[in-house]
């Protein structure tokens, strides 16, 4: 191979815009793909938000439905007017299995204000006379209207609907209080994504004995002194590294973020986490999430590397394919030239250049035949080549 | 006999004893040498430059030193 003919120079050519093709769509690929997995990964976790929120507003239908049903009772409401207690519990006890199998584990009734305590307790039927105080209870006080949201209690951390209690002159009785543990709904939402999450609440909106309560209605561990600044309300997992994170759960964005992509043997996992707000829209804490993101991964991976794989083709495939062209256009033709050209020059006069085509090799073909016969022909009126 | 055509005569020899393409070894020597072999006869006076240009080609073209 010449180094400085054209083929070499046109081969070079061809292996660098080869070289630089593939490197590019490599580098746009992988650009798109982590592109790619960043929003799948942020759709992790936004979708994660989205089943919270719908999971949330679907059980606050349910226990405000459930309390439509309550209000309008007049056993019930009258035993409450009356505040007959034992009378309350006969009526209500029955039910309280039902509505706790249908994840409605907190049920309470309070007195009005200005007491507002605590009047029975359907989870806890002996713990009765305490105020809470909480930004819940002070809400429904003021507004005399349905308040709903999450909210942390003697027995835990639930999103809860409280709402006023009428006697049959319309006159506000008390409260009625329906919750459900978000414990719970963590497990709902892992049977149904098969997503892993973890609840992590900030001490500073927790109250302490709430905890310790909440934690012995519930016969689990007091995890309080785990952690200086945090507590896990539940998860999912059997480990905690699904908590991990550096920073300040309040600076957490309303849209959650993406904490990190990692890989645990063949399967990739997104690891996100968005903030989870209380009644009184307090950052309380957030919900860390895990999702195998492994089937879209491993896709995305295998359409790269099949789009790879054919750009490769397709460029070499173009490659050989502007060689064969030029070979057969070009060298292959300039080589017969060049054979003639020299036979002519070593002494036989009769080897001829056949135009092949009228392109623009074809004119020098031609224009290269019409030299030759003007130089035979010199050649023949030559004296010293007389004769031979 | 001059140089020239003695350089010519142990072209063909050579030639003939490969059973080389005369025509195509020819040519590529005269084109090489810038001068015809055709051209180059017992009578044919040296040049000096000519001489040293073809002894050259030869190099090239048959890879021997005349």
């Amino acid at each position: 191979m010449k180094w400085n003919s054209i083929r070499t120079k046109v081969l070079a050519a061809l292996l660098a815009c080869l070289v630089v093709g593939v490197g590019g769509i490599l580098a746009l690929m992988h650009y798109s793909f982590e592109r790619n997995s960043q929003a799948l990964a942020e759709e992790s976790v936004t979708g994660a938000q989205k089943l919270f929120t719908i999971l949330e507003t679907r059980e606050i239908s349910k226990m405000t439905a459930v309390s439509d049903v309550l209000l309008v009772n007049p056993q019930v409401r009258d035993a409450f007017a009356a505040k007959d207690r034992s009378r309350l519990l006969d009526l209500t006890a029955p039910l309280y299995p039902q509505l706790k199998s249908e994840g409605i584990t907190n049920w309470m009734f309070h007195t009005a204000e200005p007491d507002m305590v605590v009047f029975l307790r359907l989870h806890n039927s002996p713990k009765f006379g305490d105020a809470l105080n909480r930004f819940f209870d002070k809400e429904v006080a003021r507004t005399h209207e349905r308040v709903t949201g999450n909210e942390l209690a003697k027995a835990g951390f639930a999103v809860r609907i409280i709402r006023p209690f009428y006697d049959a002159q319309g006159g506000v009785t008390g409260y009625v209080e329906m919750g459900e543990e978000l414990g719970q709904f963590i497990h709902t939402m892992k049977s149904q994504t098969g997503s892993d999450y973890g609840l992590l609440l900030n001490k500073k909106f927790m109250d302490r004995q709430f905890w310790a309560d909440s934690s012995k209605v519930w016969k689990r561990r007091d995890n309080w002194d785990d952690n200086p600044n945090f507590v896990v309300a539940d998860k999912t997992t059997a480990g905690d590294n699904i908590f991990g994170f550096q920073g300040d759960l309040a600076a957490v964005p309303e849209q959650g973020k993406v904490l990190e992509r990692f890989q645990d043997g063949s399967s990739v996992f997104v690891r996100g986490i968005f903030p989870v707000r209380d009644a009184a829209g307090n950052t309380v804490g957030a919900m860390f999430v895990v999702r195998d993101i492994s089937s879209f991964y491993l896709a995305m991976r295998r359409t790269q590397r099949v789009l790879v794989l054919l750009t490769i083709v397709a460029l070499a495939l173009g490659t050989v394919l502007v060689l064969t062209l030029l070979t057969r256009l070009i060298f292959r033709r300039l080589d017969h030239i060049v054979v003639v050209a020299t036979r002519v020059v070593g002494g036989d006069y009769k080897s001829e250049i056949h135009v092949s085509s009228d392109d623009e090799v074809g004119q020098f073909e031609q224009l290269f035949e019409q030299f030759r016969r003007v130089f035979v022909d010199v050649l023949e009126h030559v004296p010293e080549l007389q004769g031979k | 006999m001059s140089q020239l055509y003695d350089i010519k005569l142990r072209i063909e020899e050579k030639i003939q004893a490969d059973k080389l393409d005369a025509n195509e070894v020819k040519g590529k020597i005269g084109l090489r040498a810038g001068k015809l072999l055709a051209f180059i006869t017992a009578d044919t006076p040296d040049d000096p430059a000519t001489i040293v240009k073809l002894r050259q080609a030869v190099k090239d073209v048959l890879n021997i030193a005349l």
